[in-house]
C-alpha cells in the first residue's frame, strides 16, 4: 500500500531451539541461553516425556514473543507439529528444521520448501500452460 | 515490432526472478546439507565430554537457570510497517556479547579493518595505530574467551577439551544457521514475485470479462 510508512530498522534478538537435550545443550554452550527473570527460557528440550501440546504450545509461544528472530527445531520434532508448523507463514521468526543424531534432515518434509515446491509441480504447469 | 521487444524485455525480467529464485532454493538446500556434518561433530564431541566427565555433568541438569542474557544473538535488519515485518529481512550473528559492554564481541558482518580501529581514536601515526589495533584485538579476543569460559563454567570449572571442541563446532552451525535464515529470507521473497508474476500473466491471458 502507498500510504503505509516502512522504517528500516536493526534491532537483536535472541535464537530459540526446540529440540532434543543434545543439540539444545550444543546451542547453549554457542551461548545463544536466555533465561528472563520470570525464568522463562528460549528453548524447550524435547525427551520422550514431552507431549505434542507441550511442543505445540512452545511453538506457539516463540513464533508470538517479539524478541525471538529465528526458531532452530529439530525435524523430527516438526513433524509432530507439521499442521501448525506448515501453516505458520511470517517471515519473522524464520523457522529453521534441522536434523537431529538418529533422524537426518530430509527436504521432503521442509515447510519452507513445501510451500515453494507447488510452482515445480504438474498443476503450476498445466494451469500455466491454459 | 516494439511490442516484440517490450515482450521479450518482460520474459527476460520474468527469467530473472525465475532463476534468482532457483538460485535461492539451491543455495538452501546446499547449506543445509553443509550442516549435518558439523552438528554430528558436535555431537560426537559433546558424546566423548560426557564419556570422560560423567553423564550428569554434561546434561541438561547442569543448565543454568537463573536468570541471564544470550552471549550469542541476532541482529535482524527489516522494514517495519505496522507493528510487523514486511519485504526481506537480514540476520547476522553477533558472538560472545559482554554482559558489561553489550557490543558484540564478534560480529560476522565487521570487516576485520574496523575490528583493528575499534581501540583507537584519532590517531595519526601508523605505528601507533597498528599497535593499538593490536591492542584492541587483543582485548576482543580475551572478552571473547572470558565468555566462552564462562559458559563452560556451567559445567564445571574442570572440562573436558572434547566439550570445549563442541562448543567449536555448535558455534560454526549457528553461522551456517543464520546464512540458511538469511537464503530462506531470499527464497521466500523470490517466490512471491514470481507468484505474483504468474498470477498477473494469467489475469492478462483471461482478459477483462465483458
Amino acid at each position: 500500500m502507498a500510504g503505509r510508512a516502512q522504517i528500516a530498522t536493526k534491532s537483536s534478538a535472541l535464537i530459540a531451539m526446540i529440540a532434543d537435550e543434545d543439540t539444545v545443550t550444543g546451542f547453549l554452550l554457542a551461548g545463544v541461553g536466555n533465561v528472563d527473570l520470570r525464568r522463562k527460557t528460549n528453548y524447550l528440550i524435547v525427551d520422550s516425556k514431552t507431549t505434542v501440546k507441550a511442543i505445540e504450545d512452545a511453538f506457539k509461544e516463540f513464533t508470538t514473543r517479539e524478541d525471538i528472530a529465528v526458531v532452530l527445531i529439530s525435524q523430527y520434532v516438526a513433524n509432530m507439529i507439521r499442521f501448525l508448523v506448515d501453516s505458520y507463514n511470517k517471515p519473522v521468526p524464520a523457522i529453521l528444521e534441522i536434523p537431529s543424531k538418529d533422524h537426518p534432515y530430509d527436504p521432503a518434509h521442509d515447510s519452507v520448501l513445501s510451500r515453494v515446491k507447488y510452482l515445480f509441480s504438474a498443476e503450476s504447469v498445466a494451469s500455466g500452460r491454459r | 515490432m516494439a511490442e516484440g521487444a517490450g515482450g521479450a524485455a518482460a520474459n527476460g525480467g520474468s527469467d530473472e526472478k525465475v532463476l534468482d529464485f532457483l538460485d535461492s532454493v539451491d543455495s538452501y538446500l546446499t547449506t543445509m546439507e553443509s550442516l549435518a556434518p558439523i552438528l554430528r561433530q558436535g555431537w560426537f564431541d559433546l558424546a566423548s565430554a560426557r564419556h570422560s566427565m560423567g553423564v550428569f555433568r554434561v546434561s541438561s541438569a547442569s543448565l543454568d537457570l537463573k536468570d541471564h542474557s544470550a552471549s550469542t544473538y541476532l541482529q535482524m535488519v527489516g522494514h517495519e510497517s505496522d507493528d510487523s515485518f514486511v519485504g526481506q529481512p537480514s540476520f547476522s550473528l553477533c558472538k560472545w556479547a559482554s554482559a558489561d559492554n553489550k557490543s558484540c564481541c564478534s560480529e560476522e558482518e565487521i570487516p576485520d579493518s574496523q575490528l583493528r580501529h575499534r581501540g583507537t581514536s584519532r590517531l595519526s601515526e601508523n605505528q601507533e595505530q597498528n599497535s593499538n589495533g593490536d591492542d584492541s584485538l587483543k582485548t576482543v579476543d580475551d572478552l571473547v574467551k572470558k565468555e566462552r569460559s564462562k559458559t563452560l563454567s556451567v559445567f564445571g570449572t574442570l572440562v573436558s577439551p572434547k566439550l570445549r571442541t563442541a562448543q567449536l563446532s555448535f558455534e560454526t552451525a549457528l553461522e551456517v544457521l543464520v546464512e540458511a535464515a538469511n537464503i530462506r529470507s531470499s527464497m521466500l521473497s523470490a517466490y512471491s514475485q514470481v507468484q505474483k508474476q504468474m498470477e498477473d500473466t494469467r489475469e492478462g491471458e483471461i482478459g477483462p470479462i465483458p
